[in-house]
Order: structure tokens, then sequence, then C-alpha cells
């Protein structure tokens, strides 16, 4: 399933489209402010039979179902492992990232995508599935959290339905819905200790969250540090040089650039800046309260104005205007002239496909708008601190 | 997983608890989902499935694997009932992995398909398709039940006119072996554990009648023993239909309270409380 659903818009009707959200403020069909999003209706813990699920809704009507489940499995090879100090060993806690024996793999992961009427092995799904993982394992950090011994590690398996027909790129809907299952997700709590095999706790209630909690107490030596949370991968579009978020189906239907930026959040609060100002530090201690945000990955969809139909300037209408009365000969000449005129340049107000590439700057202007404090990654993270995780 | 089938005989209780007569709770929720024309959540115990359907609609491009019946092909005078069935990695205890072309799968589909398009007024909309998305989030036995139950539902959201509903559950017998046939109790409605062990049959009949729209048999069984199980079955589907037909009123009159949709001619004396 490519990003090219068929939107059933004239010419007329795109042209118009892209005009107004062409506009400073752009004006979008449904009335929305270009960093606003559409209401969604999102719950966690919904199968009991998983270790970590959700479902969200979006005002449009679309629907995902996410959940994960994981199995103990052995590690194969540790030829990588070098000998390490046995005495100091006290890694019983999993989010341990400090200790560096830790190491996890990639293909402890597993994610799958299902998209009703298409194939899992279709091009688009496949793309969408791993655009979600590569986000996920892209700091290499997540990998680590499963790791339960030298000898055994969590095999997390990533089940994601897309209950709904595809109505829109479902690309944002998957990855929030992605996100939360993880951030319900909890495992077992280990009671073994060492490289034993390994033996857990059957209270379920004492199961450790795969994200622990920063309101946990002794999960995180810094209390207040904001713990790390899993992946978002937001789809951003660009209309001329208005940026828009969101897009909905129409609207990504005259998209010149579609960008899938995926942000994660780290649990380290080390800011770069070690400046000695007393200002610094006022800046430190505002960064702690919001969230801190880094760029895993940033990927070009294909948008699917470029498969749309051009509009015909009245210009080289035969139907229309100067050309209704003209003789057949001349006319024929006028119309290669002109077709070949309406191919290169854009005339006002008719609708030509997009051609090229994005500009250097949207693009930065994009990943920045994503990124900055109070930004629109910030918002949709605290939006979805909201979630009741049960 | 060894199921002690003996210890049915001491008290006859069953292991969950119920008698040999007794349905597991089913509950059902129609129009779950805005952008379908169909939907429906149903739980049989834990065993659950959604559903969503779209259409009839024209035939689109045929893309995956999606076994149709009742008809054939957008070309034919009755519209084609094509379902879908994703079966989610998590439903199950360990997480088994079914592919596209398991032939489990596959037969369901074409099960619930030919039995829908006998139901479903299909020589009302030629040259056009119903399709049917089922999705499984859980399993606990009497999967197929549960799948046809949400598929009549959603197909009763859609608005597609039919026949009457078709019900569907499973019934078992309690013993497994030819020499304790006359201490057989039939069973109703059974649970994973319980299809693991004893042979069991889905049926699925149409409405308030007796007529059998659905009959699987996947196990080995008495004959002698049929006749008692397919009757069980056969009452546990009457039940059922009373469940799905509350559903699809309750909703109704909500919507009504609401003022989703118009209050119909002929509903004036319909209690709304």
């Amino acid at each position: 399933m490519a990003s090219s659903q068929h939107v059933l818009l004239s010419p007329a009707e795109l042209a118009y489209l892209h005009a107004s959200l062409n506009l400073t403020p752009p004006i979008r069909p449904d009335g929305r402010s270009p960093t606003q999003f559409r209401p969604l209706v999102a719950e966690t813990g919904i199968l009991p039979g998983t270790n970590g699920s959700a479902r969200i809704c979006f005002a449009d009507g679309t629907e995902a179902i996410v959940g994960v489940k994981a199995e103990v499995e052995r590690t194969r090879t540790r030829h990588d492992f070098p000998s390490l100090d046995e005495g100091t060993e006290d890694d019983d806690d999993l989010d341990d990232n400090q200790n560096d024996v830790i190491k996890g793999d990639n293909d402890w992961v597993e994610m799958t995508v299902e998209i009703p009427g298409y194939r899992d092995d279709d091009a688009g799904t496949v793309f969408l599935s791993v655009m979600l993982s590569e986000a996920l394992l892209a700091d290499g950090e997540f990998t680590k959290r499963l790791w339960i011994n030298q000898r055994f590690h969590w095999k997390l398996y990533l089940d994601i339905l897309l209950i709904s027909p595809p109505l829109s790129y479902p690309l944002p809907l998957l990855s929030l819905t992605t996100h939360l299952a993880l951030l319900a997700a909890r495992l077992p709590r280990l009671k073994s200790e060492g490289d034993e095999d390994p033996l857990f706790d059957d209270d379920w209630a004492a199961a450790p969250y795969l994200y622990p909690r920063p309101s946990e107490k002794g999960s995180k030596a810094t209390a207040p540090a904001p713990a790390a949370r899993p992946p978002v991968t937001l789809l951003v579009m660009a209309v001329g040089n208005n940026i828009i978020f969101d897009p909905s189906k129409e609207e990504l239907a005259v998209a010149d650039v579609a960008l899938a930026v995926s942000v994660g959040e780290s649990s380290s609060t080390t800011t770069s800046t070690t400046s000695s100002k007393p200002t610094a530090m006022d800046i430190d201690t505002e960064e702690t309260k919001g969230h801190n945000l880094r760029l895993l990955s940033v990927r070009t969809i294909d948008p699917p104005s470029r498969l749309t139909p051009p509009g015909i300037p009245n210009a080289s209408n035969s139907a229309y205007g100067a050309n209704a009365g003209v003789k057949d000969t001349e006319k024929k000449k006028q119309q290669q002239e002109q077709a070949r005129t309406a191919e290169s340049e854009a005339v006002e107000g008719v609708w030509k496909a997009p051609r090229g590439g994005a500009k250097t700057l949207v693009m930065a202007t994009m990943v920045q708008k994503v990124l900055e404090k109070g930004g629109v990654a910030d918002e949709v993270l605290d939006a979805l601190d909201g979630v009741d995780l049960n | 997983m060894p199921l002690d089938t003996s210890a049915y005989s001491l008290a006859l209780l069953r292991v969950d608890g119920r008698r040999w007569n007794e349905l597991r709770r089913i509950h059902a929720q129609i129009r779950t989902q805005a952008a379908a024309d169909g939907s429906s959540y149903l739980e049989m115990g834990h065993t659950k499935v959604m559903c969503v359907v779209n259409g009839p609609s024209e035939p689109g491009p045929r893309r995956g694997a999606t076994s149709g019946g009742g008809g054939g092909g957008g070309q034919s005078k009755n519209a084609e009932v094509a379902v879908n069935i994703v079966i989610a990695g998590f439903s199950s205890v360990d997480r088994k992995r079914r592919g596209r072309g398991d032939k489990h799968i596959l037969e369901l589909q074409s099960t619930i398909s030919q039995a829908l398009a006998a139901s479903l007024h299909t020589h009302l909309f030629p040259h056009s398709t119903i399709n049917i998305s089922l999705h499984v989030l859980s399993q606990d036995g009497s999967l197929l039940a549960a799948l046809i139950n949400a598929a009549t539902l959603a197909c009763v959201d859609a608005g597609i006119p039919m026949t009457d509903y078709v019900a569907a559950c499973t019934a078992g017998s309690t013993s497994t072996y030819a020499a304790n046939d006359e201490g057989a109790d039939p069973l109703l409605d059974m649970n994973h554990q319980e299809e693991q062990e004893l042979p069991g049959l889905t049926v699925a009949t149409l409405g308030d009648s007796d007529r059998v729209a659905v009959l699987v048999c996947e196990s080995r069984v008495q004959v002698s023993r049929l006749e008692g199980m397919l009757a069980v079955g056969v009452d546990g589907c009457k039940q059922v239909r009373e469940i799905l037909d509350r559903v699809v009123r309750e909703k109704g009159i909500k919507m009504i309270q609401e003022g989703t949709v118009e209050r119909g001619v002929g509903l004036n004396d319909m209690e709304l409380d």
C-alpha cells in the first residue's frame, strides 16, 4: 500500500486546495491551524493476553491495535563478550543502561504490520514496518531493555493491526499506537540472579514496565529526569513554504513534500552546553521540564500528489477561448507549442503535479519545527502522557 | 495440555465451572468504527474478534488473498462476499504466526463467505463486492462461531438486507472414547481447553428456525453422539441469536434517542426507556 491512496479530486479542486494551503497563514479544509492535530481516542491494556496493548482511533475513523508479546529466548553466540569481572555484577535491573555488559541485538525485536486487503509482503506494508522498527532500533538503546542475562534475552514481537480500511497514510496512526503499546508493556520481574536460567515472579502486579515510569521509586537514580520514551513518527508535509502537520488525506494529495520524522526521547539529561554562566543553569532546569528530544530518522515519503492528473490551462484548451475558432492545422501546431509550455511552466490557478525534490530550507524547517522546545513533538508526547496506562 | 476430563462426571461441572448447557459470557458491540460501513466487536468468553464491513461497493483491483464465495467475481448477478481474516500474532497464548496462505484460515474464510452469501440478499447488488475483514484479537475456542456472529452483526450494522441472523456456537461431547457412550453428556460452547481434548462441532443456524447454515466438525466423533451434540448446538444458536438481537436493538434505541437516526414509521409503539 503506497502513500498514494486514490483521492477523488479534480484538478480544479486540487489547485484550489493547494492555493489555500499556500497562503500565509495556510487555510486548511477543516479549519485547523498548521500544527494542530485532529482529536483521537486512545486506550491501553485492552488485551490481557499480551504484555502490552493499545488501541487508537483517529478522527477520520481509522483505527489500529497493537499487541506486544515477549518470549524468553536463548542468546545464541557470545563470542563478542569480553571476560568481565563477575564480582561486581549487579545487573538485576533490566534498564541498567550504564552497565556496558548489556548488549542488544536488533533480531530481538520482530515487527509485523497487517493491513486488511494487502498482503504482508506488499512493498508498502514492508516499508511501513521497516520505518517503524527503524525508529525503534535507531539508537540501539531499546534492545538493551530486552537483555535478561548473558545467556537469555526477551524476544519481543510487535504485531500491528490496522482495523479500518487504510483511508489515509496510516504511518502516524501506527506509530502512535505502537508508542502507547510499548509504554504499557510490562515484563515479568526477574527472580533469578546472574546467569542462571531465568526465573520470573508470577505476580503480574510486580512486573516492571519496559519503559519505567518517572514516578516509580527506585527505578531511576535521578527522580525528576524524564524517563525514556519509545519513538514517535510524525507525518509532516509542506506546501510551498508552509509546513503542515497531521495532514488529512485531501491535504496529502496536494503536498509538495511529505516527510516521516521519527523522534525519540532520551532518558539522560546530559546537556551538551557545559557553560559556566548562571543563566545557562536556568535554561538547563527549564529543559528538564520539557522533553529531551532526539531526532532518530527522517524519511521522505512519495506524496500521492505526484500521481494526480494535471489541469489544462485555458490557453491550450482547444474547446475554449482563443483556440476555439482556429483552423485545424494551425490549431495543432499551436497546441503542440502550448502543450510544451504547459509542461514546463506553471499557470496560475491550474493544477500541476509537483515535480523535483524538496528545497533544503523547507526540509530543515520541517525537522526543526518538530524538534523545537514546545514544538509539535513536545505537544504530542505531552498529550500521550495523558493516556491512562493500566 | 492434558485436561482431566474425568473430573466432569464427579460434579457435572466443566473446567471453567459451567454446566453442560451454559454459554460463556457473550458481549457484543456494533458500530465500533466510524470509517467503515459496518463494524462490530464480539467477545465469547475470552475469544475476542472485530469485524469491519465495507460495501456493497464496486469491486476494486483484486489484491491480497481474499476468498470469494457465493457468486464469483464482479461480473456476476450477485454480490460477491469477500472475507479476509487476520489472526493477530498475539491472539493465542504462545505467539504463533500464520501466513496468508494458511489452509486453516482459508477454510474459515470460505465457510463464512458461503454462509453469509446464502443469508444476505446478494442478488440486490449485482457487479459488486461486500468486503468483510475479521480481526482475531484473542483466541479461546469457538473461533469460527465468534467470527460468524461478529460478521452477522457487522452486516446488520452495514444495513445489507439479509434473511435473518446467522447465529453460531459450538457443541461437544464429554468423553472421547466409545466405551463411555452412555455416560457422555453433550457440551455447549467449548473453550480452547475443551476443544483440544474433546470432539466438537460448530453449528450456525438461520435466525429462530432450525435451519442449519453451517456445520463444521473437525474431530472424530461417534455417530450416536452426533445427534445430541447437534441438538444442543442448535439450541445454543437460538440463545446466541437472542443475544445478538438484543445488542442490535439496544444500539438502535440508543441511536434514536441520540437523534443519530430518524425515528422510523411503526417505531412509535416501541418502548424507548
